[in-house]
């Protein structure tokens, strides 16, 4: 399974889905898109908006922290 | 450090309140006196009054039967709330903590009525700083709103970009003497908004008077801060304008509990109570399992 969790340091949202990802013993690829401009602009391409955390699994696209959806893709 | 903060002192927080007190919990509650119920002037369907009651009288009895347990009120206006290792409440003079948070801040307001706030969220709209701000890195940003809630907003905002606005959209700035200062710091633009525009992206606001500006990105924060608001900057799920929890309610967010109005459903003062205190005996057992 291949993981990316699109994030910034300052967003609560996204220490939550990625705590969440842990406890799952799901291993992500954290993208800091404040810092790197490659995946912030990879994000808003994938998933059509500026809201962080965007979590790609396989290709499937979550905006936001959305539990039942991280459950049913992982 | 309070064992349960409980924002909101309208019948489902004041209830919720009565359970944790009595379960020897530490307990404040932040409220201001703004509960629908005030303006009821007769409840006739509320369980154990033979006379009919004033909602006012009601509010005052469950105030003070909440203070004798034990509980602490504040009256001020929370402006936001952030979770790291426990909850970190705002208000407009002080920072509260508590080992669990109680939504009970009843109604949420009406959506605020402007052409393409809906379709331009998430591309240019925002209604969290703290998580989309760095997108917007030196960009033209406005923050939708009139009250300290705006002003703390813009304030986030200063991180990433110095050209910000606060647009009231017709009303008058009304800040406390805290954040007058700082708003000081802001443009402020009082026109009436009539809708937002762009391709992709927000690119305009239109104004009512037939004039417009350019801008990257709009953060809402009107009026005062409601559960909603927080609901979105801590990762609470809602579902149309409610904040979701289950049958205890529980939300998805550990020790965080919502009841009464803001979780929608029959809005009755009866079941806000009901749920007041599903959500007291919940954070109880929360706070026994740390």
């Amino acid at each position: 399974m291949n993981v990316k969790v699109y994030s910034t340091p300052t967003c609560p949202w996204c220490s939550m889905a990625k705590k969440y990802l842990e406890e799952k013993n799901v291993t992500y690829e954290d993208l800091d898109v404040s810092r790197n401009k490659d995946a912030a602009s990879d994000m808003v391409n994938k998933s059509g908006q500026r809201g962080v955390p965007v979590i790609d699994i396989d290709g499937n696209i979550i905006v936001g922290f959305d539990k039942d959806r991280i459950d049913s893709l992982i | 450090m309070y064992d349960v903060v409980i924002i909101g002192k309208g019948p489902a927080g004041l209830s919720a309140a009565l359970y944790t007190v009595r379960a020897n919990l530490n307990t404040l509650i932040i409220g201001k006196n703004d509960s629908a119920l005030l303006k009821t002037e007769k409840i006739e369907n509320y369980f154990g009054f033979a006379e009919p009651v004033r909602g006012e009288d009601l509010l005052k009895a469950g105030e003070q039967q909440a203070v004798r347990l034990g509980a602490r009120i504040v009256e001020t206006e929370v402006i936001s709330v952030v979770k790291n290792d426990f909850f970190e409440i705002m208000t407009n003079d002080e920072v509260f903590l508590g080992k669990a948070l109680i939504l009970a801040t009843g109604q949420p307001q009406k959506k605020i009525n402007i052409q393409g706030i809906d379709e331009f969220e998430g591309k240019g709209v925002s209604y969290c700083s703290t998580c989309d701000g760095f997108f917007y890195n030196n960009l033209k940003v406005g923050v939708l709103g009139f009250k300290d809630y705006a002003v703390h907003e813009a304030m986030e905002l200063t991180a990433f970009t110095k050209d910000i606005t606060i647009y009231t959209n017709g009303s008058k700035l009304d800040i406390s003497n805290k954040y007058k200062d700082e708003s000081a710091g802001f443009k402020v633009n009082e026109k009436p908004i009539e809708r937002l525009s762009g391709t992709e992206f927000l690119q305009n606001i239109h104004f009512k008077d037939s004039t417009s500006e350019s801008i990257d990105g709009i953060f809402v924060a009107y009026g005062s801060a409601s559960s909603i608001d927080f609901a979105r900057k801590l990762g609470i799920l809602t579902d149309n304008n409610s904040i979701l929890v289950d049958k205890s309610q529980q939300t998805n967010l550990d020790g965080l509990f919502a009841a009464g109005d803001c979780t929608g459903g029959f809005k009755q003062v009866s079941t806000a109570v009901g749920q007041g205190a599903l959500a007291g005996r919940k954070a109880i057992e929360y706070i026994r399992s740390l």
